[in-house]
């Protein structure tokens, strides 16, 4: 009914290619990119600014860039949290002391520092794979956040060892510090995920993309159809922390504002954009932004129902929220490898035939 | 000559796998590698193409001795192969598969393709044009949108034939591009074989099982057993020759 491709003829290789083939996709997708730009900012206030859309444009950036490397490269990663945090601190090191320069080439420039670190604590892959290279990235995640604790030059020598974000402008507009409007932060987070998540879709359509997934499938037959493993899995590395650095940025800067390493980006965040991706579907740029919608919002409707719904003890709503996103990981694992993103796709496969299947 | 293989040793450890092994490869033949399991013809592919460097002996190509190099510098000079087990990306469809086999070809950089528009996607379609004459030729259009996890086992073949095919190789190496297919399938196979040879002037080197292909569709002809070469020849020379009567049917002791 909805998705009928009856008529849809596609006459060239650029409509056959097409992002969203089907017209009616097609209509939905500029039909969410016009509310998100142009009528969610006018109603959001400081509520679905902090706590739901800005956390889960944040951290839709980390997801996407670590889906390049774990969903398309096939190299897991356990080092996000670490990385993220040197996005924060690159960033906070550069709005400090360039105090003129623009915040978005803040950001993008953490984003770069993030790379070049990426690509060091990317050189193991070469050698190992799997749980050892996890454990490698693992290695990365607690050296980074030790070092940004240890090292007074990173936090500027103030004595909380937090990094706070002084108020810095885009046209003019507060987007960090303490006097920013909920809809400018959170119109400058949609404008980097909207043109991250564009990039990572150009490259993973592309050359680039093939390599990486050639890799991930059968990296010997991939050495021998002519794709270098050294670069593709080091691209993998420096895209994919560029990305994860974005996100730091982002989550330190315009988010939260001030951060201490240890607490912002521990293991757990680790973790957290892992959990984002392997729910929301590995190697899909629409299952890491599902994803990362997925973990954002299930606490906060999980709250909402358990202690505000049905009166129980906040602690047990937590317990509650634990032991679902554990259940939820193994059924996806088990079910579902590719995530939300594949059932969602399936779905459109029924709904493309539906109601007359036969 | 495309190639000669001068003199290779190949030695796992204490097991020889190739002693001493010299032949040419002619432009424009197909060159087949035949021998009883174990007898060192998927080395010789690995050797061949760079997977497995050989302890002594040396590769011509061309015209010039290969000095080191890894299997993907090698893939770029126009040698692109197909496996004993199927090798393809299982979580691509045909046609990503199949593009893949021209990574080697793309020319545009990171930045162009970071941006799509313009060139980097002009050059995709370029390359997808190419790629769907080799589906047509392979005759799989209705598959090309499959996974290829789910295609049955000698579409697989074809695709991955296709994947070799991409990279308008000079050199083309099959192995065992037939083994466990039923007659039509073999038929068709050796007209691909047959095709890509003629109108591309390909040089292939085939090894496979099934002599009635071979001394069907082979102009020369390589021995192997036990690592060495027994026999090299053309095909009504090889079905003649008391050694490799021997090598396949057992002498008595």
């Amino acid at each position: 009914m909805f998705y009928r491709e009856v008529g849809d003829y596609k006459t060239t290789y650029a409509d056959d290619s097409q992002t969203f083939p089907i017209r009616f996709d097609r209509l939905r997708y500029f039909f969410v990119l016009f509310v998100a730009i142009a009528i969610v900012p006018l109603w959001i206030d400081d509520y679905w600014s902090n706590a739901v859309l800005v956390p889960f444009l944040v951290w839709s950036v980390a997801a996407i860039g670590l889906n390049i490397l774990t969903g398309y490269c096939g190299q897991i990663s356990l080092g996000t949290g670490g990385f993220m945090a040197v996005g924060a601190f690159a960033c906070y090191k550069l709005m400090t002391q360039f105090p003129e320069l623009n915040i978005v080439f803040c950001i993008l420039a953490s984003g770069i520092v993030t790379s070049a670190v990426g690509i060091v604590f990317g050189l193991p892959s070469l050698r190992i794979k799997g749980f050892y290279l996890a454990v490698a990235t693992l290695a990365a995640q607690f050296f980074l956040v030790w070092l940004f604790n240890k090292v007074p030059w990173f936090y500027n020598y103030s004595f909380s060892g937090q990094i706070t974000a002084p108020e810095r402008t885009v046209f003019g507009l507060p987007v960090t510090g303490p006097n920013v409007e909920p809809w400018a932060q959170y119109l400058i987070c949609l404008a980097f995920v909207f043109v991250l998540a564009w990039g990572a879709r150009n490259l993973t359509r592309g050359a680039l993309g093939r390599k990486w997934m050639a890799i991930r499938d059968m990296d010997i037959a991939a050495e021998i159809i002519g794709v270098d493993p050294l670069r593709a899995k080091l691209s993998a590395f420096a895209i994919s922390s560029f990305y994860v650095g974005v996100a730091g940025a982002l989550y330190f800067a315009v988010y939260l504002g001030a951060v201490e390493a240890t607490e912002a980006f521990g293991i757990n965040q680790s973790f957290l954009v892992l959990f984002m991706i392997i729910i929301g579907g590995l190697g899909s740029i629409f299952g890491a932004l599902i994803g990362a919608a997925f973990m954002v919002l299930m606490p906060i409707v999980l709250k909402n129902i358990l202690t505000g719904g049905l009166n129980w003890e906040p602690s047990l709503a937590t317990h509650v929220e634990f032991m679902l996103v554990g259940c939820l990981i193994m059924v996806f694992l088990i079910a579902e490898p590719h995530g939300i993103s594949q059932l969602w796709n399936i779905a459109k496969q029924k709904l493309r035939l539906w109601p007359f299947p036969h | 000559m495309l190639m000669e293989v001068r003199g290779v040793s190949l030695r796992f450890g204490g097991v020889v796998a190739l002693d001493d092994v010299s032949f040419d490869i002619a432009k424009g033949e197909i060159r087949a590698i035949i021998g009883p399991n174990g007898a060192g013809k998927s080395s010789m592919l690995n050797v061949i193409n760079g997977f497995y460097r050989p302890q002594q002996g040396d590769i011509w190509y061309r015209g010039q001795k290969r000095e080191s190099g890894k299997p993907h510098k090698i893939a770029g000079e126009g040698i692109a192969r197909t496996f004993q087990n199927i090798a393809l990306f299982e979580g691509m469809s045909a046609l990503d598969n199949i593009m893949c086999g021209r990574l080697t070809l793309v020319r545009s950089g990171f930045w162009k393709q970071l941006l799509w528009w313009g060139p980097a996607e002009r050059e995709e379609f370029e390359h997808r044009e190419r790629v769907e004459h080799i589906i047509d030729f392979l005759e799989i259009q209705a598959i090309r949108k499959t996974p290829v996890g789910q295609l049955p086992y000698g579409l697989q073949k074809r695709v991955e034939l296709g994947r070799a095919l991409a990279s308008e190789p000079t050199l083309l190496l099959l192995d065992e591009p037939m083994a466990g297919m039923n007659n039509e399938e073999k038929e068709d196979m050796c007209r691909f074989v047959l095709d890509v040879n003629e109108e591309l002037g390909t040089t292939i080197v085939l090894i496979e099982h099934d002599m009635g292909v071979v001394m069907d569709i082979a102009d020369r002809v390589v021995v192997m057993d036990h690592g060495q070469l027994i026999a090299d020849g053309i095909p009504a020379e090889i079905m003649h020759n008391q050694d490799v009567i021997d090598a396949y049917l057992g002498v008595a002791h």
